[in-house]
């Protein structure tokens, strides 16, 4: 019996939840039959999202609205509304979420806890297939703090570490930090147009380009808030390095390929509110060049493969967040003319910007998952080994996680023709097109990221084995290396299905395309100077470590450049600790002894001391003696007489 | 007109005072067992009863399950008269599902003197009953000091750390709310003029003639604060803390899940409606008292290091976004606050029930003494993560959907407006905060040292199943209602807009209520309600309802 399409969408919603409740029901302690259950409930989920995706089911075929919450004019409804936007970002969800789960049964072997770990990804995929279908920011809201939970329980998984423990509620609190804005956003936008529904706003934001009322820029700043938050955008940033604690598989599908990217996916949703109110647009673009520039600076001085891929994420998302903010700037015109045919019609109209960002997203999950999965190869082969001066030597024993690893490399640096090349270039040429500064800082970035991803990949697999970790490798097991072979064919091939395939036409046609060889040369130079310098500068590991010298030559030849680097890296951390500690701990505790000693103390205990004053007067009346009380008797019999005569 | 097999109110309110009775007649222990959880048992399932019949039944004046008896103060105006409106029934349904909650694991608590124990307890819940389906408030106010008083005793003859100055101090400051508020209702009843203490013969009297501005905001003041220290308005909230840390867990339980909730919905059903200029003149400052208890509080519960302390201290901050439900008004306002109470109730008390079956495992309230619990009880640890998220609100669970209306209702509020949703909307963070901290305090990273030498001479067991059920029946309601809100939220919208407009005329009433269900796109068949049409207006609207969704 064929599903509706409808019924598909609801399917990839429940399955992943459906597999965690049952996790979390029947089998906690049976790792092995969870495992299973969550891989199975995956791989259906992957079924109905292609099914979706390819079946060429769209808006109209696929959107349902159900009310969820109705309290007089507040009202929240489960709304689905799949664009090929949606679309696009459900296939990424789906094909890496599922490469990542059966990562995940080679790479989580023999762990205690995988029934929790196994509900736990259960419980993202359903969350982030929630924010991809939201067709209003309510529901958007709702599943983007359910994300931010999984991850939380996911950071959390070697929660006997402490600082695995303090890293996930790093990463939750300063999502909150970021989700107060979104909050705020989403609340003012109810209120402004009287619906969060994404059709809705288009529909009112082209109304509103066409004269009737100015829209405020503060309204996508505030929704901008949240992608801050969840795509480490600088200076919320910090907690995406700490999230590294995780396990490996997790770190792929959470903080690399999906969940960070959810802040650009939703800055696409809600496209229309920046083309009405342009100057949001330059915000968003410094902050996502800003962290481009920042992250890829201080993956430059980082020892731990996971750290340095996480800062490369950072990196990459800031190139997204750029683009979205680059777009808009001529495109506004003509966008806010077009929007209202276009929001009519139900479907999306991103600008140039916008789609360039989607389709860095779309690349850069493959690839980045790509190189984490093959990190967590490399990290599992080593007896989890992260530092990378400790490793050395790896490419001839792990020859197939060599090759995987090398094709993510080239594809993040960009080499012509595989896909980081397109998604990249494609912001380059925006920013060339645009803003001359930001071109320039951009590419300065490309040589960056190509310096530190070829450091790190001399490190770890030329030269000799530096230490005992890495002596006795072997090759991981197929469960880790197919998923490998998955992604690095997708990391090939994504720019050329994204571009020229015709599924996901609204988002790849507007992608600016570029041809001729200039770009190519550029490409191919912004390669050779920042891998070049690195394969220059990092010698081929030898067989042991020094304990006396350093072991980054970075460190050795130019150790101001290096401090510097490293001082840059450390700075927001310790100026959020300082915060943590010295203002926002002791504001607490000051409040806190006002609490007791001002109101419980002082206010309370001290009215009832006038009270005990009152009752001591009152017994010092009660003498006992018949006299005292005639006498009372008479001033009271006074008083009422002189009362009742009206004296007073 | 009665859609139940029996009276179940009267029942749910009789059955654990019988039991009650009898335990103190002397029944031997194993029958005053049975006769308790009995006790406990009743009410649940006439609360549970309630709620699954309530979108069918017909309402007279808003009220289904109607009933009333003469107790021969009828010369005065007071009658038992009893019956839930779309307010009071998801309140009533909180009552009795978290009683039996507080109920079981008061039964396999090994407390001393068990017996007398849970004939106090037992008390307390036919008390709670009565103070949700109570439409005569001189009853409301009755069963509430009838669940108030055991409360007194039993925080102090149970208690922990603390327990005398902790009872002192509450029943001080609970008296003197309490005598305020009856104040305010005494002087409600007087004003009126309607010689009667019937919620809805009082209404309409008032309806039909408004009190002077003046007693108005007198008597909002009145019940405003003396409401609000039983509340644990900012500041008068320094019972709470300190009591909560010192009383027994079934009593904190029932105290900060349900009774509590008394003055917010003696607010809601008496004050708002029926002194609307009063309102008016005192919503601005509630609603900064109620900031002052998001903020302030928040911060001062950061920093907290024992335990229950902390949750005392967490759920008078919570309160603070009720009150600011209820001071943005409306039917998103109210309404939201009505939720947020429901999902507030089942959160703290689940998080009371945790927090001593996690000091029965530490012997300590210190949460610098704990750490690493996860090892050995990761169920419990399960259980305690979900109940801080979903105080800390987390989509999917109950509270969530409060703390979004109120935000939404104090941004539209034209009093208050944006800066200051902006202020609450801060408290997500600060409680974000605090409720993660704890969970990494007691269960994550390595053992303290001295819980280290506690867990050798004694390992921690995981949850027993006299801990696990009650915990699993709150945490279960919790979740429903998150993940579909319209369980309670369908009957609260209907219930405050039939109490707005029973101000206006009925046959206005009436005339737009139904538009008001048309205009939703359901299929109520305007043309059938003819003049004969006996029933209210709101039943129309229930009925409307009901037949959308078997249209669906």
């Amino acid at each position: 019996m064929p599903l509706t399409p409808v019924q598909l969408a609801l399917a990839t919603l429940l399955l992943p939840l459906g597999s965690a409740a049952f996790i979390a029901l029947f089998l906690r302690r049976r790792g092995g039959a969870a495992a299973f259950v969550s891989v199975a409930a995956c791989a259906g989920h992957a079924a109905a999202a292609f099914l979706l995706a390819f079946g060429g089911h769209r808006e109209a075929a696929v959107n349902a609205s159900f009310e969820w919450l109705r309290l007089g004019a507040f009202a929240v409804s489960i709304d689905i509304k799949f664009d090929d936007l949606a679309a696009l970002m459900l296939c990424i969800v789906a094909l890496v979420g599922f490469c990542v789960h059966v990562f995940s049964l080679g790479y989580m072997r023999g762990d205690s806890a995988r029934g929790r770990y196994f509900g736990g990804l259960g419980i993202f995929m359903f969350s982030m297939t929630g924010i991809v279908l939201a067709g209003n920011l309510f529901m958007m809201f709702i599943f983007w703090e359910l994300v931010g939970f999984s991850s939380w329980l996911l950071i959390n998984h070697y929660c006997e570490k402490p600082a695995a423990a303090a890293a996930a509620k790093k990463a939750f609190i300063v999502n909150r930090v970021g989700d107060f804005g979104f909050l705020l956003g989403i609340i003012w936008c109810h209120h402004a147009f009287g619906t969060v529904n994404l059709a809705g706003i288009a529909a009112q934001t082209a109304a509103a380009g066409a004269g009737a009322h100015a829209i405020s820029a503060g309204i996508p700043l505030l929704l901008f808030c949240g992608a801050v938050g969840k795509s480490a955008q600088f200076p919320l940033h910090v907690w995406l390095p700490d999230a590294m604690e995780g396990p490996t598989p997790v770190s792929a599908l959470i903080h690399a390929a999906t969940m960070v990217a959810a802040g650009i996916y939703m800055l696409c949703r809600v496209e229309p509110l920046f083309a009405a109110a342009p100057a949001a647009l330059t915000v968003v673009m410094w902050t996502g060049v800003v962290t481009a520039l920042y992250a890829a600076l201080c993956a430059v001085v980082q020892g731990d493969i996971k750290k340095i891929l996480a800062y490369s994420t950072l990196s990459q998302l800031g190139y997204m967040v750029a683009a979205f903010g680059l777009g808009g700037q001529t495109a506004a015109h003509a966008g806010a003319a077009t929007a209202g045919t276009h929001a009519a019609a139900g479907g999306v109209l991103l600008a140039a910007g916008a789609a360039a960002a989607m389709f860095h997203l779309a690349t850069h999950a493959f690839f980045k998952a790509l190189l984490f999965l093959g990190a967590g190869s490399v990290i599992h082969g080593c007896h989890h080994e992260q530092e990378i001066f400790k490793m050395g030597g790896l490419f001839r024993k792990m020859p197939l996680t060599f090759a995987f690893f090398t094709i993510g490399v080239l594809a993040i640096a960009g080499l012509p023709f595989i896909s980081g090349f397109y998604s990249k270039d494609a912001i380059l040429h925006l920013a060339q097109q645009k803003n001359g500064l930001v071109f320039a800082v951009l590419v300065f970035t490309a040589v960056l990221t190509a310096f530190y991803m070829a450091r790190m990949w001399k490190l770890v697999f030329l030269g000799r084995s530096r230490s005992e970790a890495s002596d006795y490798v072997r090759e991981s097991g197929p469960a880790m290396v197919l998923p490998l072979a998955v992604l690095a064919a997708f990391s090939v091939a994504g720019g050329w299905l994204a571009l020229y395939a015709p599924w996901f036409a609204d988002v790849a046609g507007r992608v600016p395309h570029v041809g001729g060889a200039g770009l190519v040369i550029m490409s191919a130079a912004i390669i050779a100077l920042g891998a070049g310098v690195a394969l220059a500068l990092y010698k081929a590991p030898v067989r042991g470590l020094s304990k006396l010298v350093s072991p980054d030559t970075l460190a050795v030849r130019a150790p101001l450049v290096f401090g510097a680097l490293a001082l840059a890296n450390a700075l927001p951390d310790r100026l959020y600790n300082h915060y943590v500690a010295k203002i926002q701990q002791r504001l607490a505790l000051v409040l806190n002894s006002i609490d007791r000693f001002l109101i419980d103390g002082l206010i309370v205990r001290g009215l009832a001391a006038v009270t005990g004053l009152f009752g001591m007067g009152a017994r010092a009346l009660h003498t006992g003696s018949v006299h005292a009380y005639v006498y009372w008797f008479l001033a009271g019999a006074a008083l009422a007489w002189a009362f009742a005569a009206g004296v007073f | 007109m009665n859609p139940l097999p029996a009276d179940l109110l009267l029942l749910s309110i009789a059955a654990p005072l019988a039991a009650a009775l009898a335990i103190a007649l002397g029944l031997p222990r194993k029958p005053a067992l049975a006769a308790a959880a009995a006790g406990f048992a009743a009410p649940a399932l006439a609360a549970v009863w309630c709620w699954l019949a309530f979108s069918g039944a017909p309402l007279s004046d808003g009220y289904a399950f109607r009933s009333a008896y003469d107790v021969g103060l009828g010369h005065i105006g007071i009658r038992l008269a009893l019956g839930l409106n779309g307010v009071a029934m998801p309140l009533f349904a909180l009552a009795g599902i978290t009683g039996l909650a507080a109920g079981l694991y008061a039964l396999q608590s090994g407390a001393e003197r068990l017996r007398l124990y849970l004939m106090l307890l037992l008390v307390m819940q036919g008390g709670l009953m009565g103070v949700f389906a109570s439409v005569d408030i001189f009853f409301f106010y009755f069963f509430h000091e009838l669940a108030l008083i055991p409360t007194f005793i039993m925080v102090g003859v149970w208690g922990g750390r603390g327990r005398n100055y902790a009872a002192m101090k509450m029943t001080i400051y609970l008296t003197l709310g309490a005598m305020l508020s009856l104040a305010g209702i005494i002087a409600l009843y007087q004003g009126s003029g309607a010689q009667t203490f019937d919620l809805v013969s009082l209404r309409a009297a008032i309806a039909a003639q408004p009190l002077p501005e003046l007693a108005q905001k007198n008597i909002f003041a009145l019940l405003m604060f003396g409401f609000g220290v039983l509340v644990s308005l900012w500041p008068l909230h320094t019972w709470a803390p300190s009591g909560y840390a010192a009383a027994p867990t079934s009593a904190a339980m029932l105290h900060a899940g349900v009774l509590k909730k008394f003055g917010l919905y003696g607010l809601l059903q008496l004050a708002f409606p029926l002194l609307p200029a009063g309102a008016e003149n005192w919503a601005g400052v509630l609603a900064w008292l109620a900031l002052a208890n998001v903020l302030v509080i928040g911060m001062v519960t950061l920093a907290q290091s024992d335990l229950r302390r902390m949750l005392g201290y967490s759920s008078v901050m919570h309160m603070g976004y009720a009150f600011l439900g209820l001071a943005a008004g409306g039917a998103p306002g109210a309404g939201a606050a009505v939720m947020l109470m429901v999902g507030h109730g089942f959160s703290v008390a689940l998080l009371f029930l945790l927090a001593s079956c996690i000091q029965k495992r530490t012997r300590t309230p210190d949460m610098a003494g704990m750490g690493g619990l996860v090892k050995d009880a990761p169920v419990l640890a399960a259980f305690f993560t979900a109940a801080t998220l979903a105080g800390l609100g987390l989509p999917g669970f109950a509270n969530f959907w409060g703390e979004l209306g109120v935000f939404v209702a104090v941004w539209g509020a034209p009093a208050l407006g944006p800066g200051f949703a902006a202020a609450a909307v801060a408290g997500i963070i600060i409680s974000a905060i605090y409720g993660l901290r704890s969970v990494a305090r007691v269960f994550f990273g390595p053992r303290t040292a001295t819980f280290g030498e506690i867990a050798e001479a004694q390992p921690p067991r995981d949850l027993r199943r006299g801990e696990k059920i009650p915990a699993l029946i709150l945490l279960a309601a919790l979740l429903l209602i998150g993940f579909w809100p319209k369980s309670i939220s369908t009957a609260i919208d209907a219930g405050l807009s039939s109490a707005a407009g029973a101000a206006t005329s009925a046959a206005i009433d009436r005339n737009r209520l139904r538009s008001a269900a048309i205009d939703r796109g359901t299929a109520a068949d305007a043309g059938g309600a003819g003049p004969e049409e006996r029933r209210d207006a709101a039943s129309t609207l229930a009925a409307a309802g009901t037949a959308a969704a078997a249209a669906k």
